[in-house]
């Protein structure tokens, strides 16, 4: 296309009417490298060398993501960042930057950046940055209702895929979309065989011999609450541990899927995912049960008699702490204080603390939980 | 980047800035026994093998030479009475971990019951892999006593091709605590 | 409601809050979690229909407040202005409450404060001994406060000291007035708050962050919980004070996420700051920008440590770093981070209104303040209490504590939480004072105040608080994890009587290794609750290992329950009651408890009626003798 007054800026592409992706830098070798991996990716690239011209380029083209050099002469990087929501708040914007800048690029990714690529990156990690970028723009051009759907069927073409669950998740990605185009696949098929054996995981985890396709169909919801959190937290990688905390919440635990789904949508490995899942307290990797009873063994508790009322629980309950019973309703747990220490000793039912229950009280508690959770079966 | 003098064991040595007191020492042929510690690596601070005395502004504290970074005009002492306490009782600690410290200070037996240190979780292996591999395979699972080196499953098959962490292990048993089928 | 846009409009809004709510009777309903957990909610609105049904509302007002702190007594009703006092309230009381003291303004006897000496009953809050000895500062919005709504906040004269700092001071003079106010910090270490700021101030780098550590870990500490539940507004503008002296623009609330009602308070808070414009951009107009973003803490001791709770705000594993160099010169992102309690933080607009003189006095000169503690074990009265600093631990526990309950006898003390150590009778007069206490091999920590008696047994609370660090430590590096693991053996074989007497030297040279050797604070002050009970109460610890007995009759392996046939009636209590399905009925018409089953919880000794009392706590070996 045809920029009014303006030498410098380039465009490159099929279609100049439309760009994936607006590149603005002013080494002129990085665009041409990123133009370049980019195409040859399937996306078309335009690139800007300098901030008034990139602008102008992201008015023309609506890119779904602009990469953006902090270091330029004219305007800084950093108001160019400012002004390309301005112009559409759907783009992504992935900040690039010098080697030893990070902390710029830190900052700029507080400011509303998605993510950033320190110089030199390698084309793996250009694609794969851009591909989770253009999915997240999607999400944000679609209106809010039916967003989930477009994310899990991307239109644009995808580069080759790289590692195994990242194929699981396109896989996942495609069979919903294959569901509702009434589409039959080879690849369809091929991914069904992960998606089958991760059902059969979770199925087992479940402790529940459940139908394929109702596994599948628990998947996928679950998936989706999980999107619909890493949404909520704007996509930051930096609030892991709270969007964890919110898939805890939601779920009751952490089925192994949704790490994996995370793992790719946030572009955090799995094992940062796994570590902070196995660290705190908060987070459970088995189902627990739908109800769990939290006997304080704070410092206050222990001296008037937490772990007896620990004992008593065990032994009305048959479970050990840790444990969930077998049909899932209660799952006992120990915590380090609840903070409610002049009632001590304190047991805690879904949040609700107990000051010292009796013997008969907890009876007829743990009672009327079973028979609440036997009416919900049966009906 | 600037160098700084400092004294370590009454020897001078001088070192680039940014530089720890451990690859000071080392770089000066200075021995200060390490576990964790790995040149390419960032530093971890976790056998505390290393600590060493130090003085600064006339005040002489105990810390992890791998950690602490090198300044003008430090003091520092490898090894005194203290140090070789508090070494002594690491090296029991770890028994059987690193036998040549143990013959170094006359260890022959721990006096506790060492029945789970297979692995020192000098945490090499695992931050080989993220730091110099790129790869993520490992992590640590757990905290407090039930800390142990695990292995995301979805990725471990990584680890048939690769291996390069092995040679660095201490313990050589890490395979085993990682749960990788073929150990 | 628009933002506010300079002090003059927030005076002006004071004014008309003040103003239109005019001298109405108010009945405050503690809303703490304590009394949430006796029934506060289903209270209030008991309260609230009844003023209706009375068509009282437009002279009283029922308000939901923040903890009042005598838990023990929980649901507090306090009724205003004339500060009446109703404890242990029903909602079965309401009626009555209303129609006797509202309307007659007569009293309900049996609801008030009974002296237990003299059996008098007392009828204002202010002379209840619990409060009467007490120093409130912090804690007084809370019982006038209802935390979901500013308007309480600013009717006492909230965000004052905020456009004071603002637009009379200087950032470099209000780090003055907190240097010259001698404030230590509240979390743990007592490090001069004042000097700490001003370090972030002078570091070069930018931006800078404002932290408040709301991950209170102590067990048996709950007094950040209450504030952040009852007043959160005073932390956030403590927060934006300090943001302003140390040159911040963000900040953050790392809080628990074991107190969802902090949570929840915090967040409400938060937003209400934002709308009346004391956060966002451009304070009340003063050009100053500042934000707070709400950190949810995932359940570990370890991450309440600086630098751990750094990376947990950065997302990642909350481990602290092996760094040299202080967080308030390089934390979150490495930027300077000036990260302070939330005590600490709540004392800021104090200081800052009434002037450091004013807070000098109070406390002793090492000590400045007063200081909240949670007075929690065994003890009478328990709740959390605020005192000037340099009050003697006797005081508290005797005066404001009125004793141990049940006439058993003083043991310890317990202060400072894991990091801290317990004291003994001889040191009941103590001060507490930061200096002091550290003198004395415990630590002020962050107040937890654990009184045990004669029936506590100090191997099994050494046991308890290294169990709990090997738990709750990150395990990274060897000297605490492993240290702590011996530790943790070592100490379960004492109090299952197989300790020996190499084992107690073991112990003292663990100690003195991981106090030194260990990667973080943790590490290093995990030993105290050890080194203390070797050193107050060696007696008790050599009973468990040479005699095989434990004193205080805690200890598991070392006692067992016993019914005596003589005095067993056989009326079958203890069986119904057994959890374990331990009690059996002889021939004989009397009961025995099966000792493979037992599993030593102890409750047929306290179902077993009074008039018998044929339950008893042996020795186990006397009673493996006796069989």
């Amino acid at each position: 296309m045809y920029l009014n007054n303006n030498e410098e800026a380039t465009l490159f592409g099929s279609n100049p009417q439309h760009a994936d992706v607006v590149v603005i830098d002013d080494d002129d070798s990085m665009c041409e490298g990123c133009r370049q991996t980019l195409e040859a990716g399937g996306f078309r690239a335009a690139v800007a060398r300098n901030g008034n011209d990139g602008l102008r380029l992201v008015r023309h083209t609506r890119p779904h993501v602009a990469l953006v050099d902090l270091k330029m002469p004219g305007i800084p990087g950093l108001e160019v960042m400012a002004k390309i929501p301005q112009i559409d708040s759907s783009i992504v914007i992935v900040v690039i930057t010098g080697h030893g800048t990070i902390d710029t690029a830190v900052e700029s990714m507080k400011i509303g950046a998605f993510d950033f690529l320190t110089k030199p990156f390698d084309p793996e990690r250009l694609l794969e940055t851009v591909q989770r970028g253009i999915k997240l723009s999607e999400i944000r051009k679609t209106p809010a209702s039916t967003a989930k759907e477009t994310m899990a069927a991307p239109k644009q073409p995808m580069p080759q895929k790289v590692d195994k669950h990242e194929v699981l998740l396109e896989g996942l990605a495609m069979l919903m979309h294959g569901y509702e185009a009434g589409l039959e696949r080879q690849d369809v098929l091929n991914e069904l065989r992960y998606l089958e054996s991760e059902a059969k995981y979770h199925a087992e985890s479940l402790g529940q011999v459940k139908k394929r396709e109702k596994a599948i169909l628990d998947i996928i919801n679950q998936l989706k609450v999980v999107d619909e959190i890493i949404e909520k937290h704007g996509f930051r990688k930096n609030a892991l541990i709270q969007i964890l905390l919110d898939i805890q919440a939601r779920l009751n635990w952490l089925p192994r899927h949704t790490l994996k789904w995370l793992s790719a949508r946030l572009g955090v490995s799995l094992a940062e995912i796994n570590t902070i899942a196995h660290f705190y307290g908060a987070f459970s990797l088995e189902p627990r049960g739908r109800h769990t009873i939290e006997v304080c063994l704070g410092t206050a508790c222990h001296v008037r008699g937490g772990t007896d009322l620990l004992a008593k629980i065990s032994a009305l309950l048959g479970l050990k702490a840790g444990e969930t019973d077998t049909q899932q309703i209660f799952t006992l747990k120990t915590v380090h204080c609840l903070g409610c220490c002049a009632l001590a000793p304190v047991m805690q039912i879904d949040g609700k603390p107990y000051s010292n229950p009796s013997l008969d009280q907890m009876k007829k508690l743990f009672a009327s939980i079973q028979n609440e959770e036997e009416l919900v079966c049966r009906n | 980047m600037g160098t700084v003098a400092m004294k370590i064991d009454g020897k001078n040595v001088t070192a680039d800035e940014g530089k720890t007191i451990l690859q000071a020492a080392l770089a000066a042929g200075i021995d200060i026994p390490h576990m964790c510690y790995l040149e390419q690596l960032e530093p971890y601070g976790a056998c505390r093998l290393c600590m060493v005395e130090v003085t600064a502004n006339k005040r002489t504290r105990m810390v992890a030479s791998c950690a602490y970074p090198v300044k003008e005009g430090l003091e520092v002492k490898t090894d005194s009475e203290a140090l070789r306490k508090v070494r002594k009782l690491l090296v029991e600690l770890l028994w059987p971990l690193a036998p040549e410290l143990a013959e170094k200070y006359g260890i022959t037996a721990s006096r506790f019951s060492n029945d789970h240190t297979d692995c020192s979780m000098c945490g090499k292996c695992v931050r080989y892999c993220s730091e110099i591999k790129k790869k993520e395979v490992l992590y640590f699972k757990g905290r407090g006593i039930e800390r142990e080196i695990a292995a995301v499953p979805e990725l471990v098959s990584e680890c048939v091709y690769c291996q390069e962490c092995f040679k660095e292990c201490n313990g050589g048993l890490i395979l085993k605590q990682a749960g990788m089928p073929w150990a | 409601m628009s933002k506010l846009k300079s002090p003059g409009e927030l005076e002006a809004l004071r004014h008309e809050i003040q103003s239109k709510r005019g001298a109405k009777q108010m009945i405050t309903v503690c809303s703490g979690t304590g009394c949430l957990a006796c029934g506060a909610v289903e209270l209030t609105a008991a309260f609230i229909r009844e003023i209706e049904k009375k068509e009282l509302a437009h002279k009283v007002e029922v308000r939901p407040t923040g903890c009042h702190g005598f838990c023990e007594r929980g649901p507090i009703v306090v009724i205003l202005p004339q500060k009446i006092c109703y404890l242990r309230a029903s909602v079965e009381d309401v009626a009555e409450i209303v129609e006797k003291t509202l309307i007659k303004g007569e009293l309900v006897d049996r609801l008030l404060y009974e002296d237990p000496e003299t059996g008098k009953r007392i009828r204002y809050v202010d002379d209840i001994p619990f409060y009467k000895h007490q120093q409130r500062i912090l804690l007084a919005g809370n019982v006038l406060i209802d935390p979901t709504n500013i308007w309480d906040y600013l009717a006492v004269g909230g965000y004052a000291a905020l456009a004071k700092a603002l637009f009379e001071s200087t950032p470099e003079e209000i780090i003055d007035i907190v240097k010259e106010s001698g404030l230590r910090g509240r979390g743990g270490g007592g490090f001069p708050t004042g000097v700490k700021w001003e370090t972030t101030r002078n570091a070069s780098a930018k931006p800078k962050y404002a932290i408040v550590n709301a991950d209170e870990g102590d067990p048996g500490a709950y007094m950040d919980r209450s504030l952040l539940e009852g007043n959160p507004h005073g932390i956030i503008e403590g927060l934006i004070i300090g943001a302003y002296a140390i040159g911040a623009n963000e900040g953050f609330i790392y809080v628990r996420r074991e107190y969802p009602l902090a949570c929840k308070n915090t967040r409400i808070a938060i937003e209400q700051a934002r709308e009346y414009g004391f956060l966002g951009t451009d304070i009340l107009g003063s050009g100053f920008d500042f934000d707070i973003s709400v950190h949810h803490g995932a359940g570990a001791f370890v991450s309440g440590e600086s630098s751990a709770l750094m990376n947990a705000i950065e997302g990642r594993v909350g481990e602290p770093r092996p760094k040299y160099v202080h967080t308030s010169v390089k934390g979150l992102w490495d930027k300077p981070s000036c990260l302070n309690n939330v005590e600490t933080w709540a004392n800021i607009p104090f200081i800052v209104t009434k002037g450091a003189g004013w807070f000098k006095r109070m406390g002793t000169p090492g000590s400045t303040g007063t200081k909240i503690f949670s007075l929690v074990g065994k003890v009478n009265n328990t709740g959390l209490v605020e005192v000037p600093m340099g009050m003697s631990i006797r005081d508290i526990i005797f005066k404001i504590g009125a004793g141990i309950p049940g006439n058993k006898k003083f043991k310890a003390v317990q202060t400072g939480g894991p990091s801290g150590g317990v004291l003994p009778e001889k040191l009941l007069d103590l001060p507490v004072d930061f200096d002091e206490l550290t003198k004395a091999g415990s630590m002020m920590g962050s107040g937890g105040m654990i009184v045990m008696d004669e029936d506590t047994c100090m191997v099994d609370t050494a046991r308890y608080y290294i169990d709990f660090l090997a738990h709750e430590s990150c395990g990274k590096c060897v000297p605490c994890r492993e240290g702590l693991r011996q530790m943790l053996k070592i100490l379960n074989r004492i109090t299952r009587g197989e300790g020996t007497m190499e084992d107690i030297g073991l112990l003292e040279e663990l100690c003195s290794v991981i106090k030194v050797a260990s990667l973080c604070g943790l590490g290093q002050s995990s030993v105290n609750p050890v080194m203390s009970v070797l050193k107050y109460f060696g007696k008790e610890v050599e009973a468990h290992v040479k005699d095989k007995r434990c004193p205080a009759g805690v200890c598991k392996n070392l006692i067992a329950f016993h019914i005596d046939p003589e005095k067993c009636k056989g009326c079958g209590l203890c069986a119904k009651n057994c959890p374990a399905n331990a009690i059996t009925k002889t021939a004989d018409k009397v009961h025995v408890i099966d000792q493979d089953l037992c599993i030593k919880c102890g409750l047929c000794i306290s179902v077993c009626p009074e008039k018998f009392r044929a339950v008893e706590k042996v020795p186990a070996f006397q009673f493996q003798n006796a069989v």
